[in-house]
């Protein structure tokens, strides 16, 4: 499993996503919060007219030290949602993901320049978030 | 070019279901003795053309189904007629074809049933509804072009500016049509489910539906067929008596419920007429009492019926239809009359897109409110407590007040001192919601928060406000709930003293504004009184005894500020009441013509400073 990978720093960790998955990345900008929603769900963003969720890739996988100044624009069906990331590092080709991984966020990982590249789980991250049902 | 295959077999359920449509309206006919051959043979060319397309794609259930009534039909016509007891096995039948073909999961679309004539493109609803969200952001950037060139440059530009936002302002216009659809598009099964429920109830019931070509928006459309539904059961089940209680008060037996559509103002709206037994003279003598008829029965859940049936009661449910219309920005009127009927009255906006809300801040960030649920804006000065929760006293009714930052659970600062606090009111429950400052009133369109967020409570969605700001609007019946049952819904804010101040009247057609001054000046400590134009001032300075000073905005219907003060100058009892102008017109004519016709201060709104104001005020009312 190959192919052009966008890869993206989170704190001082690399990951990466398939660019086919990528709709666009963009200035992560001024965010409304959400009071009441999964706190993985940092708020909403106005992408040229659309609202769509943020959501913060540090929650997901327990990271810290994070300065979040881009998303990730993906896409799954109709939920659609900006990753929250420090920077984009790179587009291109990475080397065999061959690392095995333990989150359910992941898929695998890859060894790239010495760094150790977690590969995101697009559809699996998507398919995770849901408001909380009602109190 | 070719279409998929999911393409096609939603062309052939599209155009299916408008044959099925048709054959259920023509065979009803025929059940009632007004049809003939045309229907018969009408049916026929349906059910072939049901049959020819279902077996063309393989979906041979539906095509033997279609066969079947082909036959049938066939028969009918050889005998020149359908006996009316063969109608019931064939609505069946067409029930059964309906199912088949609804075998395959759907995909929604706009335009359903279009005029047989014009010709017509099918296009995914989520399609308009992007284009919608583009038109919007176009529209606030050619605003915020505007302002950039405004500074560097005059003359030719702005003309050519005026051009592009007026063709902005039609191309937003055009795209919020595209997602109207005519009311015929969920009429057509109303017919068939008045004509079963009334041969249940063992009772003879003849539906008329006028104005089904009134344009609503769709997703107003899909929530509001079941709401219908209910209406046209309350109607038949407990509107409508039996055939014999009807001929003894001298009423034809069989009775008759109008279904009517049109708009009404910037509303549609929707009736549910019936001929039948109206609620009884002491409900209506009751709801005279206690203000309406329609919150008594929505609140108790009333049924006028004695018997209990299967169906709704005549105000069971009635609560959930006035919470679903309410929620979408509407309303909902009841008119009865003892013995004469009942007429129910769904006022619904023509599109859900655009939206009156209010707009106030919280804790930095922008919310919204529909206007239709906002009774009044007060502020907060001295609060009483009840069951150690603060709460407010308004026309002498105890409401209680919470922190919407609270409610909602928001991190954010402490109130402000006397803050403005949003009275919402819907079926008879009222709670006042205290937030930092109030932004005004604006039509918004209003945007879903995506599908990840859609399921939750709270919200209805999303506006985008002129400077790229999301501000979310909130659903005011979770508002309600949460404030009756929250623990802690606010922090004691700090209270003002008391002083004697006097009674002013604020003049404004804006809603926010005049809400806005009011809250300012009972903050202060006087007493209020409103009226929204010159014409209702005038009225009410000859009422109200005791009136210290008049606070006028100037640009308003009917009579301006500038008319009403010559009134009052021109009045020989009222003539040396001290009257405030309040207007946005800063120039030195208007300033003038203010002066010239006597009023005592002029405030500009750009310039609005509540201290100013109030000494003005203090000043000229002072006793």
């Amino acid at each position: 499993m190959s192919g052009v990978q966008v890869r993206v720093r989170v704190g001082r960790e690399h990951y990466a996503l398939p660019v086919t998955r990528v709709l666009e990345v963009a200035e992560l900008g001024d965010l409304t919060p959400v009071p009441g929603s999964p706190p993985e769900i940092v708020g909403v963003h106005n992408l040229r007219g659309r609202v769509i969720p943020v959501l913060a890739l540090a929650t997901l996988l327990d990271l810290s030290d994070e300065e979040p100044e881009r998303i990730v624009v993906v896409e799954l069906d109709e939920r659609c949602a900006g990753l929250a990331v420090d920077a984009v590092v790179d587009v291109g080709e990475l080397p065999e993901a061959s690392e095995r991984v333990d989150s359910p966020y992941l898929t695998a990982a890859a060894l790239a320049d010495g760094l150790l590249v977690g590969m995101l789980d697009v559809d699996a991250i998507l398919s995770s978030v849901s408001p909380e049902a009602p109190a | 070019m070719s279409a998929s295959d999911e393409e096609i077999h939603e062309l052939v359920r599209q155009e299916a279901g408008d044959c099925l449509q048709r054959m259920e309206a023509n065979l009803l006919t025929l059940e009632s003795g007004d049809g003939g051959v045309g229907e018969i043979e009408a049916i026929l060319r349906d059910a072939h053309s049901v049959k020819g397309s279902s077996a063309m794609i393989g979906w041979g259930e539906a095509a033997n189904l279609a066969s079947s009534i082909e036959d049938r039909m066939e028969a009918a016509r050889e005998q020149g007629g359908l006996p009316p007891d063969s109608v019931g096995p064939l609505l069946h039948a067409v029930d059964a074809l309906g199912q088949a073909l609804d075998g395959e999961p759907k995909r929604e679309t706009v335009a359903k049933s279009p005029p047989p004539d014009a010709p017509t493109i099918r296009v995914p609803a989520a399609k308009v509804d992007r284009m919608l969200d583009v038109v919007g952001e176009t529209v606030l950037y050619h605003r915020r072009l505007e302002h950039a060139l405004g500074t560097v440059s005059g003359g030719g530009a702005s003309e050519e500016l005026d051009m592009g936002e007026q063709l902005l302002d039609e191309l937003q216009d055009s795209v919020i049509q595209m997602r109207t659809l005519p009311l015929s598009t969920i009429t057509a099964a109303f017919p068939r489910a008045v004509r079963d429920l009334a041969s249940q109830e063992g009772k003879e019931v003849e539906l008329a539906i006028d104005g089904a070509e009134t344009q609503l928006d769709r997703v107003i459309l899909d929530g509001i067929s079941e709401a219908i539904v209910h209406l046209l059961r309350n109607a038949v089940a407990h509107g409508i008596e039996e055939a014999g209680e009807r001929e003894a008060a001298g009423k034809p037996a069989a009775g008759r419920v109008e279904l009517r559509a049109g708009r009404r103002g910037r509303m549609v709206a929707i009736q549910v007429a019936d001929d039948g037994r109206g609620v009884s003279p002491e409900l209506l003598e009751r709801a005279d009492e206690e203000g309406s008829l329609v919150e008594i029965l929505a609140e108790t859940g009333f049924s006028t019926a004695e018997r209990v049936t299967d169906v709704a009661g005549r105000g069971v449910g009635l609560d959930a239809v006035k919470r679903h219309v309410e929620g979408l920005g509407g309303g909902l009127e009841l008119r009865s009359e003892a013995g004469r009927g009942t007429e129910v009255t769904l006022l619904l906006p023509i599109t859900l897109a655009l939206m009156k809300v209010l707009l106030f801040e919280r804790g930095g960030h922008p919310f919204g409110l529909p206007m239709a649920s906002v009774g009044r804006v007060v502020a907060v000065a001295g609060t009483t407590s009840l069951g150690n929760r603060p709460s407010l006293e308004l026309d002498g009714e105890v409401v209680p007040l919470s922190d919407l930052g609270r409610l909602i659970e928001a991190a954010g600062e402490p109130l402000p001192r006397n803050p403005p606090a949003i009275v919402i009111e819907s079926l008879g429950r009222r709670a006042a919601v205290a937030c930092d400052e109030l932004l005004g009133e604006e039509e918004v369109v209003i945007k879903s928060l995506g599908a990840i967020l859609a399921g939750m409570p709270g919200y209805l969605g999303a506006a985008i406000l002129g400077d790229g700001r999301i501000a979310l609007v909130l659903d005011p019946s979770f508002l309600l709930s949460k404030a009756a049952t929250a623990a802690t819904t606010m922090d004691r804010p700090a209270e003002t003293e008391e002083h004697a101040a006097g009674r002013v009247l604020v003049v404004d057609d804006q809603f926010a504004a005049r809400e806005l001054q009011r809250s300012i000046l009972e903050a202060a400590g006087y007493r209020v009184d409103v009226a929204r134009d010159g014409r209702e001032a005038l009225r009410r300075v000859g009422e109200i005894v005791e009136l210290d000073l008049v606070l006028t905005d100037v640009q308003m219907p009917e009579m301006d500020g500038f008319e009403l003060l010559e009134a009052i100058r021109a009045d020989e009892e009222h003539g040396s009441l001290p009257v405030v102008i309040v207007t946005s017109l800063g120039d030195e004519a208007s300033r003038k013509r203010g002066a010239e016709a006597g009023a005592d201060a002029y405030v500009v709104k750009e310039e609005f400073d509540q201290q100013t104001l109030l000494e003005t005020i203090e000043r000229l009312a002072g006793r």
